[in-house]
């Protein structure tokens, strides 16, 4: 019966090989399928193994190594030998490395290539066919899934090299330079991983300039157009750019720029400083930890001038936003991270999701009014904590510097590109956050973060300052604050606003959630084959969300009526089933089949291997 | 077979009309509305609609949990997207339960009772064989 078994599969992809090669070979079909039937005579013959699954993929890529890369109407050509081997050797060896190699395997792929040789067939392998391009998409395409996110990162290590060796190569003459590499990188704010560049660049740049006491320069290079402090701001990048690159944790986040309306900045800074000056207890997670790194070690945080502080803070905020980017892929790490701010300062917290949701709607809208504010107000939060956690200096008089640091910092902003400024802001409401829970949690969120080590420094100085925090404040200030704020912010933003009076649990399903949902309704509006408008975009994010709350609380729910703790894949199965997608003639491995790609696939569905062992074991 | 089948949905169809007239009729009196003819087919057929789904998931819920009869948690879980629903059916839920006690609790009074009795009188016989 075993024998049996093979030959039916066998057959199967002979005749869907022979089928698929008569569409696209024409006259050809004899002539192809003799090739085919004898591979797959061989594959029979040699006990067909179990462990290559006839999928379309790897069909499809049986089809081209074995079949003629000739199409039917192009005239031989004499140089097909090698070149066809040497196109076999990298889609053999993608087999190899993508499938489980087996001995016969190798034989299998070998006798192909044996046998193409022989075979007298040629092609013009320069030019373009579909059969050649499909090869070159199967050996070069990543493996992306179709169901999680995009990672953002594998766009970063490619347009990093290249920087990076223009860099390099820059270094000898750098005021010639200069010109040639500033267009590019102002093309940049859009695009993630010039902005990834961007950043490390920044952060780098921030550390030396940390080490230096002094960073008159601007972080974005698009600022730069001018060449102002040109050589010097140079000499820093140039060495900079290898030593960031050689960090892969630091390229995190994407840049989110904001314009900057200084008017309504500055006249919400003082609004809301009045409204900070009494924080509650602050319970945040240590996020930040790169700005209180750096004004940890500024013991003098008043004697200096505010014009060398503020660039120091400036550079401060575009660090953590690495960390706060990153949550664009890790909705875990938000979790605890904002599940920390839950309780308190209310503001922040509004600032806080305010400035993530507006981080993903950053594509959709540009929000210049009400990201100022939100971040003005967190900036401060984030800001005083470390300072008290420093010199427990009165916080009348640090929220007073923090002001005039961050209309200086507003100042200088003014006119960047957008996503620096709620970057900037979102990094130091996460700082602010961070100090907040360390009480609370565990420094979770600093884990996360590109320095880890800042953290244990924060724990001992942010007890102190909650302890001072908590005295001198009975109550924070979050009707006025909540009250300023909805008004300010787009209507989208304000609808997230009112339920933040707050349950600690309900913060984390706000906004770990957004990231993905972009990604999905910008599915939708790729599958809508239609210009969407951004209200609609909106409302599907909504309606998604919605969706996928409701999804959870189900399976959650039969977890438990099957007094389980966890949910299991039963439990998906009882929910499709509800939906309709799975019944007694669909079961739920045919859905597996027709819609996730091959890899999960194999996770899921248990399938015999050679040994007598099963994956996944059941 | 199949026509027995459909007259037996034919009627409880209609059943289920007929009842939610009556309730309609309860309503319209209550709040001094008229209900349309056309509102009350439409509310039976969604009605009748939804018994069908119902039955399905409370038996699928039964077999989620291993077991061959649906139970009141398979009834909660049903009813758990309309929060009202939920508290009304907890409630008769419980009420339910506390009945089972107190007839638990009778019961098991009468069977003590009988006990005792017997043991008395096993001892009376005893007291008076010896006697």
């Amino acid at each position: 019966m075993g024998l049996c078994g093979c030959f039916t599969r066998v057959d199967l992809i002979r005749s869907i090989a022979i089928v698929g090669l008569n569409v696209a070979a024409g006259r050809r079909r004899l002539w192809i399928a003799k090739p085919l039937g004898k591979w797959a005579a061989e594959a029979m013959a040699d006990n067909f193994s179990p462990d290559s699954e006839p999928t379309t993929r790897t069909l499809l890529r049986r089809v081209l190594d074995t079949a003629d890369p000739r199409t039917p109407r192009r005239a031989r050509s004499t140089r097909s030998g090698a070149q066809r081997d040497l196109l076999e050797t990298p889609s053999t060896r993608r087999q190899r490395s993508q499938t489980k190699m087996t001995a016969r395997r190798r034989s299998h792929t070998a006798a192909s290539v044996d046998r193409l040789a022989r075979i007298q067939a040629s092609g013009h392998l320069e030019e373009q066919t579909p059969r050649t391009l499909l090869k070159n998409i199967i050996l070069t395409a990543p493996e992306s899934s179709i169901v999680k996110p995009e990672a953002v990162v594998k766009l970063v290590p490619s347009p990093q090299v290249v920087q990076h060796t223009r860099r390099e190569s820059s270094r000898g003459s750098l005021e010639l330079q200069l010109p040639e590499l500033e267009p590019p990188t102002t093309l940049a704010p859009g695009l993630l991983a010039p902005g990834r560049r961007k950043q490390r660049l920044r952060l780098s740049e921030f550390q030396q300039g940390m080490d230096w006491g002094h960073l008159s320069q601007e972080p974005r290079e698009n600022a730069d157009a001018s060449s102002l402090t040109s050589s010097l701001n140079l000499t820093f990048a140039m060495p900079l750019q290898p030593q960031s690159v050689k960090r892969p944790g630091l390229a995190r986040r994407p840049p989110t720029r904001r314009v900057v309306d200084v008017g309504t900045f500055l006249q919400d800074l003082r609004d809301t400083s009045l409204a900070v000056a009494p924080p509650g207890e602050s319970h945040r997670t240590p996020v930040g930890t790169v700005p209180t790194d750096t004004v940890l070690e500024d013991t003098q945080p008043f004697s200096q001038p505010l014009a060398g502080h503020s660039p120091s803070v400036h550079h401060s905020l575009p660090c953590p936003s690495p960390s706060g980017a990153k949550e664009v892929e890790g909705p875990a790490s938000r979790r605890t991270w904002s599940s920390g701010p839950g309780l308190q300062n209310n503001h922040s917290g509004p600032g806080k999701p305010a400035q993530l949701l507006a981080r993903k709607v950053e594509e959709v809208e540009a929000l210049a009014v009400g990201f100022p504010n939100i971040s003005s107000i967190s900036g401060e939060d984030g800001v005083e904590p470390l300072q008290n956690g420093v010199g427990e200096e009165a916080e009348e008089s640090m929220e007073e510097s923090m002001s005039v640091r961050e209309v200086e910092k507003a100042a200088e902003e003014q006119g960047s590109a957008r996503a620096e400024e709620p970057e900037g802001h979102t990094e130091v409401a996460e700082a602010a956050g961070s100090l907040g829970s360390i009480e609370a949690k565990e420094p979770e969120g600093s884990s996360e973060d590109e320095d880890p080590s800042a953290s244990p420094k924060l724990a001992p100085s942010t007890p102190e300052f909650l302890r001072t925090r908590r005295l001198q404040s009975p109550e924070p200030a979050p009707p006025p604050s909540t009250a300023v704020l909805p008004s300010e912010l787009p209507k989208r933003l304000s609808a997230r606003i009112p339920p933040r009076p707050r349950i600690p649990g309900s913060r984390p399903r706000q906004d770990p959630y957004k990231a993905g949902l972009n990604h999905y309704a910008k599915l939708f509006s790729f599958y809508a084959k239609m210009p969407m408008e951004k209200k609609a975009v909106e409302m599907v994010e909504k309606c998604l969300d919605k969706y996928f709350q409701h999804l959870c609380d189900d399976l959650e729910v039969f977890a438990a009526h099957a007094g389980r703790k966890t949910v299991s894949p039963e439990d998906l199965e009882l929910l499709l089933r509800r939906q309709g997608l799975v019944s007694d003639q669909v079961s739920l491995h045919v859905l597996v089949e027709r819609h996730l790609p091959l890899e999960y696939r194999q996770l899921l569905i248990p399938c015999a291997f050679s040994g007598n062992s099963v994956f996944p074991t059941q | 077979k199949e026509e027995d089948v459909l007259i037996l949905l034919q009627r409880l169809k209609a059943a289920v009309h007929y009842t939610v007239g009556c309730l309609c009729e309860e309503v319209s009196s209550d709040k001094d509305m008229q209900f349309s003819k056309q509102t009350i087919a439409a509310i039976s057929e969604v009605t009748f609609g939804q018994c069908e789904n119902f039955a399905k998931d409370l038996e699928m819920f039964a077999r989620h949990a291993k077991r061959s009869t649906v139970n009141t948690e398979d009834v909660k879980l049903l009813a758990r997207r309309s929060h009202s629903l939920l508290k009304y059916i907890t409630e008769k839920n419980e009420d339910i339960a506390q009945l089972n006690l107190e007839r638990k609790a009778k019961k098991k009074k009468k069977l003590e009772d009988e006990n005792r009795n017997s043991v008395e009188l096993a001892e009376a016989g005893v007291e008076e064989s010896e006697n």
